[in-house]
């Protein structure tokens, strides 16, 4: 009991109080969670490159469940006030693993960073100089690239694809190294798999994001295969992402378009059905007549699916802000 | 145009959405000033910049530091008329609230009208465009069309619901659920919580800078976003009784099929096999019929929370 005790709750190092106004620091989220190379030799390249950098900076490493961290990075965590552990009793992913760390961090500044060397540390400096200077956020752009030319072709239809959806083109929205201010941060709808879109969310909040070319790490420049269920998997982020960019406002948009397509042709279906029998062919054995009803059926379905997602919406209305407001006079 | 001292607390709040009307700006605010200068009452002027790409907030911003009536709120990114002037409702601190476009087609002489009218004890008050600048084909004649259904369907008089020159009473302003793009469903929303509702003639002028933003498309939107809100402020307090009444629809078919599963049997005698199809489309049709109260289930379980909150606050008028 004790043993499954201790493993329900998440292993915590105490929230350390501010010692400085958080409006001077930089936290560096690592959300841990498939590929971890050796986090504390990440730790120091990165911590000795914002140290460099002469910032005041703190680590967030978030374990999701099933990672634990290394002794040597619990003693270094011991020894330092820069770095602090969480991790999750199970697995809740990426996603959860950003948010807590972003509810966790104290500094201004917010700096996600894969646990696993994705870009040289040299690259931190332009990405803080690109949100020092106006940007809202930036996010690392790998270039050169070093990946095989089949990985190189993923990520460019992957690009492609969700180009054509967002507003913005981004190049490398797979590269975990994003800067942020923490307003920005905060103010992301991160559930689910968003977090593979949020430079691409953040434009959508009306953020200015700026892509900063990054040289990449050769660790991380190895050929990936993957099963097709990361393909499919992928597909289902980019339709999500689609139709929350498009249709939460309007869901019957949505569901009411196909919905009135599905019915239109089971109607049509129905009619010519109809006109057949008049004109004295029997329809009891004209299999068309299922898929005409079947359409027909769907579509009205589909629609009422729709007017639920809009009573849902009409009834939340009053508690949401569709609007966000950059400036004031 | 010196500022008086900035009010604090003012009476009135017009509140105008801009969205790339750059040369509209000045003459529109130093119009509304005009307008209001014996205005007995003190007032705010609300600008809200929709995410305008040309330099409308510079213009706005010149406009705020030259009056101290005006304020300005710029928006993100462009998130349409309806969540502007949204924005503007939030900000502005008036106990009247006026809305105008932001193109000077509304006349803001109309204003001291529109609130004296609302003073007589009406909760909104909406212009009704006289001799509409616009042009017949692209803009009158869909406008007319769906005026005429938002009333049918609405039952609510108001005969010209496009027009943004409107005044509200704050109290109304807070009560009523405005999203997406409904700022057109302003009088319907507003007489379903039970507000009292007057219309004014109205002046109305042609464009005079910059272009329209609306199109023939809009039309079919609106219509559509319409049949939506009937059906949800009809059902909204009871979506299983809708879902119920649509089960009609694949019942009916479900039980002709039968019926002609039964014709077909006695026609075609030992030939079973072929009327097969007939059985099958009952089923299909009751599926759905089935489906469909499913669904009315969901949507009962998805208000129950939304229902808790409503009973705190109820959504019908009641002190005033």
């Amino acid at each position: 009991m004790t043993a499954k005790g201790a493993r329900m709750q998440p292993m915590e190092t105490p929230i350390l109080p501010a010692q400085r106004p958080a409006e001077q620091m930089i936290s560096v989220v690592v959300p841990v969670v498939e590929r971890v190379d050796d986090l504390t030799a990440l730790y120091r390249a990165f911590a000795g490159e914002l140290k460099r950098l002469g910032e005041e900076f703190e680590f967030l490493f978030v374990f999701d469940g099933g990672f634990a961290p290394s002794p040597e990075l619990t003693a270094l965590a011991a020894g330092s006030d820069h770095i602090r552990l969480h991790r999750f009793a199970q697995r809740f992913g990426e996603t959860a693993a950003l948010r807590l760390g972003i509810e966790r961090s104290r500094g201004d500044l917010l700096i996600t960073l894969p646990s696993y060397f994705q870009v040289l540390p040299e690259g931190l400096g332009p990405l803080i100089a690109a949100v020092s200077g106006g940007a809202e956020m930036a996010v690392a752009n790998r270039s050169p690239r070093l990946d095989s030319w089949l990985n190189r072709l993923q990520s460019r239809a992957f690009h492609q694809i969700l180009g054509n959806i967002a507003d913005t083109r981004f190049h490398d929205m797979a590269c975990g190294v994003r800067v942020m201010r923490r307003t920005v941060a905060e103010s992301l709808p991160l559930y689910g798999d968003m977090h593979r879109f949020i430079p691409a969310l953040a434009v959508r909040e009306g953020y200015k994001v700026s892509e900063i070319p990054v040289p990449q790490h050769p660790n991380d420049a190895r050929m990936r295969v993957y099963g097709p269920g990361v393909y499919f998997r992928r597909l289902l982020d980019i339709a999500t992402f689609f139709f929350v960019a498009k249709f939460t406002e309007k869901p019957l948009r949505f569901f009411g378009l196909v919905g009135s397509v599905s019915l239109a042709i089971g109607g049509a279906i129905g009619l010519a059905l109809i006109v057949e029998k008049i004109g004295g062919h029997p329809i009891s054995n004209r299999p068309l007549l299922l898929l005409g009803v079947l359409l027909v059926a769907l579509g009205v379905q589909l629609i009422g699916l729709g007017l639920v997602g809009e009573i849902i919406v009409h009834l939340r209305a009053p508690h949401r802000r569709v609007y966000r407001v950059r400036e004031q006079v | 145009m010196t500022s008086s001292t900035p009010v604090a607390e003012p009476y009135l709040s017009v509140v105008a959405p801009l969205y790339n009307e750059s040369e509209n700006v000045a003459p529109l605010i130093e119009w509304i000033l005009e307008a209001l200068r014996d205005f007995p009452r003190s007032f705010e002027v609300v600008l809200v910049d929709d995410g305008s790409r040309d330099d409308t907030w510079t213009k706005v911003v010149n406009g705020a530091a030259a009056n101290s009536q005006v304020r300005g709120i710029r928006l993100a990114r462009n998130a349409g008329q309806t969540a502007a002037m949204m924005a503007g409702f939030d900000h502005a601190r008036g106990q009247v609230i006026v809305s105008l476009d932001g193109d000077l087609q509304n006349d803001p002489r109309d204003i001291a009208a529109l609130v004296s009218r609302l003073e007589e004890g009406y909760d909104l008050v909406c212009g009704w465009r006289q001799q509409r600048q616009d042009k017949l084909l692209l803009r009158k004649v869909p406008s007319w069309v769906a005026n005429r259904m938002i009333r049918r369907l609405t039952g609510v008089p108001i005969t010209d619901n496009g027009c943004s020159l409107k005044a509200y009473r704050r109290e109304l302003l807070d009560r009523i659920p405005l999203y997406a793009e409904q700022h057109r469903f302003i009088p319907a929303l507003s007489a379903s919580v039970g507000a009292r509702i007057a219309e004014m003639p109205v002046r109305h002028h042609a464009r005079r800078f910059g272009e329209s933003k609306y199109g023939i498309s809009r039309t079919v939107k609106v219509l559509v976003d319409l049949l939506t809100l009937k059906m949800i402020t009809t059902f909204r307090s009871r979506p299983l009784l809708g879902f119920l009444i649509a089960t009609a629809l694949p019942l009916t078919a479900a039980v002709a099929f039968g019926i002609m599963w039964l014709i077909a049997l006695t026609q075609f005698g030992h030939d079973k096999a072929r009327a097969m199809v007939f059985p099958a489309a009952a089923a299909l049709s009751l599926a759905a019929a089935f489906y469909l109260f499913m669904l009315g289930l969901v949507a009962e379980v998805a208000l129950s929370n939304e229902r808790e909150s409503a009973n705190a606050t109820p959504t019908a008028w009641e002190a005033r």
